[in-house]
């Protein structure tokens, strides 16, 4: 935790905390935990370990302030610093060298798809889903927060300790990389092309 | 948004990158106030920053209300309350 010490919590204060503002996003922590695991137990893991975190560290937590952000914060630090180690799977990407490739913040916006928004609100959401978890975790991290979780910009960069410019520009290219992914089912099931069959 | 016939829009955007970044920002809630009117002029005058615009929205709509939610165990919260009983 960096977090400054700012004042100590009495028990009463601390369990109130914990009912009424860390135990109410469960829902979200698990599903976030879940997102990036792929592995029910690993996300039980992450959440729980998450929980116990927040609760030794509750002093740094700032009454008023976003207490859902600071949670994704601990779970997504968790996740890279115990879980990744542990892991021995081979990591897909090593998204810092990724990142400086293609991650300056001067991200040139242009239009990469001829996805139709009418071929993408016809999609399952299997399909969806699928897509999304096809994309490297830290790209389908910021879709996550923003899209499925609702955090601002200037929330994701404190989650992920990354400046809001590169929120911005990392946000930008996951979607593209998603379109992609969502294009590829579009053109399997026979929209946006006049072929009717492969 | 649909006040306007594709006809009447231009071809071509002079801004592209510009015009998309911002229209992103719009659609992540970066910009609030400020971004209606930007928005609405854009999409009524040009025919790429339109399409742009929908289907960003389309994509952010579908991965909110799509995307499968997994339910959390039920036996997750009372073992962390539990855990935290016991280093209280």
């Amino acid at each position: 935790m960096s977090e400054v010490q700012r004042r100590k919590y009495s028990q009463e204060e601390k369990n109130a905390i914990f009912d009424g503002e860390f135990m109410p996003h469960i829902d979200s922590m698990y599903n976030f935990g879940y997102r990036l695991t792929f592995d029910e137990d690993d996300a039980k893991d992450l959440v729980q370990d998450t929980y116990l975190k927040a609760y030794r560290f509750i002093n740094s937590f700032e009454q008023g302030t976003n207490a859902k952000a600071w949670l994704f914060r601990i779970l997504k630090n968790s996740f890279i610093n115990e879980y990744r180690k542990k892991s021995k799977q081979p990591t897909k990407v090593d998204y810092q060298e990724v990142e400086t490739y293609y991650n300056s913040d001067d991200v040139h916006y242009q239009s990469t798809s001829d996805l139709r928004a009418e071929s993408v609100k016809d999609m399952l959401g299997d399909e969806i889903s699928n897509a999304l978890n096809s994309l490297a975790v830290d790209f389908r991290t910021v879709i996550i927060l923003c899209d499925l979780e609702g955090f601002t910009y200037e929330e994701m960069a404190k989650i992920l300790d990354i400046p809001i410019g590169t929120v911005r520009s990392r946000l930008h290219r996951a979607r593209n990389l998603l379109k992609e992914k969502l294009q590829g089912y579009a053109h399997n099931m026979g929209y946006n092309t006049d072929e009717e069959e492969e | 948004m649909n006040d306007y016939p594709s006809g009447e829009r231009k071809k071509q955007c002079s801004d592209e990158s510009k015009c998309f970044e911002l229209l992103e920002s719009i659609l992540d809630g970066d910009l609030k106030d400020s971004g209606k009117e930007i928005l609405k002029e854009k999409l009524a005058k040009c025919q790429p920053c339109f399409e742009h615009y929908h289907l960003e929205q389309a994509i952010r709509d579908v991965l909110k209300t799509k995307c499968t939610k997994h339910a959390v165990p039920t036996e997750l919260a009372d073992c962390i309350r539990q855990k935290i009983q016991d280093i209280k």
